[in-house]
């Protein structure tokens, strides 16, 4: 496979048109000043990790609307965050309760669907959505949390699971 | 969950003392063999490639998180869909990039009425906040000098080194040039650099 020499370049068929040993100093020094500039955050790789790590990878991922001061989420006040994909929008308020929060959430369109909400470190925690596309989960715990909807299934269709990026909460 | 079909046949991970592109082409197959942890240090080695060419597109730092955490999410069901394991920085690349594109026009560019990627061509402030991050003579005066570079040579500079180099095509697809000219491109811009270097001054 890739030789000391630095072969592994023209095994990958591709010429790296003669970069001097110099040329590949550079770029190494430039590829540590990229993160000195711009550090990737702390956690987010953790993160990424925590969320990919899923017992179904044959997931659509729903994205985030972002509500504008809401970069974040900070402060005591009950807050909304609303994911959608394309044919699904899930909206959901947390209010601290407790040790930790309490989700009222809304699926639309609705739907008796599962809502799972995962938090690192802790048991997922599930609640069926109502006809109407609502549904609450109490005690959800601080931290890296994430949502998980399994679409209940139309007749016929195939089962299809959402799933969001995280919150910190 | 899936077997770990490599940890158990092989005993050691099948990327092991590979770098580079052989190794994230070991950790794709191995992904897909339903291998967790090569899932894992795929996303530890190229979180940076896409946090920087997220951040490349105008983005601030939250919105950039998720945009990063989509990207990898949205990989998941791509997996299988992949042509060949060579193919993943530039999948990563562009759909970093598109995700991007989308944050900015779905709420996030009513904040910035200035394009975002505009910003990048302003001619460089040598002591922008960047400026702090880096306490090194050094590094100041080749932060200095690569910004002075045309905002091409520093997109081809910057995904070059961050998708492990060796990736032509990734990075042709990224920038939209023919794969042919990437290398004397990025050629005159090194050589650019190092001149822009020289004028910041200091020992090379």
């Amino acid at each position: 496979m890739s030789s000391a020499d630095g072969n592994e370049f023209d095994e990958a068929g591709v010429d790296m048109d003669n970069l001097t040993e110099q040329d590949l100093l550079l770029l190494a020094e430039l590829d540590v000043l990229f993160d000195k500039v711009d550090p990737v955050p702390a956690d987010l790789v953790e993160r990424v990790q925590f969320a990919i790590a899923l017992e179904d990878l044959d997931v659509e991922v729903a994205r985030w609307e972002r509500a504008e001061e809401l970069a974040g989420v900070r402060g005591a006040g009950p807050n909304t965050v609303t994911f959608t994909v394309e044919d699904l929008t899930i909206m959901v308020s947390f209010a601290p309760a407790g040790a930790g929060y309490r989700f009222d959430g809304w699926l639309v369109p609705g739907g008796p669907h599962t809502v799972e909400v995962r938090v690192a470190g802790h048991s997922s925690t599930t609640a069926e959505a109502d006809e109407g596309g609502r549904f609450a989960v109490d005690d959800v715990p601080k931290g890296t949390t994430q949502l998980v909807v399994h679409l209940a299934n139309g007749t016929g269709s195939r089962p299809r699971t959402i799933v969001t990026p995280t919150l910190m909460l | 969950m899936a077997v770990d079909t490599w940890d158990g046949l092989t005993g050691h991970d099948p990327w092991e003392g590979l770098t580079g592109h052989d190794r994230h082409a070991a950790c794709l197959v191995a992904a897909r063999a339903g291998n967790r942890k090569a899932l894992d240090v795929l996303v530890a080695d190229l979180t940076p490639l896409v946090w920087h060419v997220t951040r490349s597109q105008g983005l601030d730092k939250v919105h950039a998180e998720d945009v990063v955490q989509t990207v990898w999410l949205a990989l998941l069901r791509h997996l299988d869909r992949l042509q060949q394991p060579k193919a993943l920085a530039a999948w990563l690349i562009v759909t970093a990039r598109r995700e991007a594109q989308r944050a900015k026009t779905t709420g996030f560019d009513r904040e910035t009425p200035v394009a975002a990627e505009d910003l990048v061509d302003i001619p460089t402030q040598v002591d922008g906040p960047e400026q702090h991050a880096l306490r090194d003579d050094r590094d100041r005066r080749l932060w200095a000098a690569f910004k002075q570079l045309t905002d091409r040579c520093q997109k081809l500079l910057t995904l070059t080194v961050l998708s492990g180099r060796a990736q032509y095509d990734a990075v042709a697809e990224a920038l939209e040039m023919p794969r042919g000219s990437i290398g004397p491109t990025r050629g005159r811009c090194l050589t650019s650099l190092r001149e822009l270097l020289d004028v910041e001054g200091g020992p090379q």
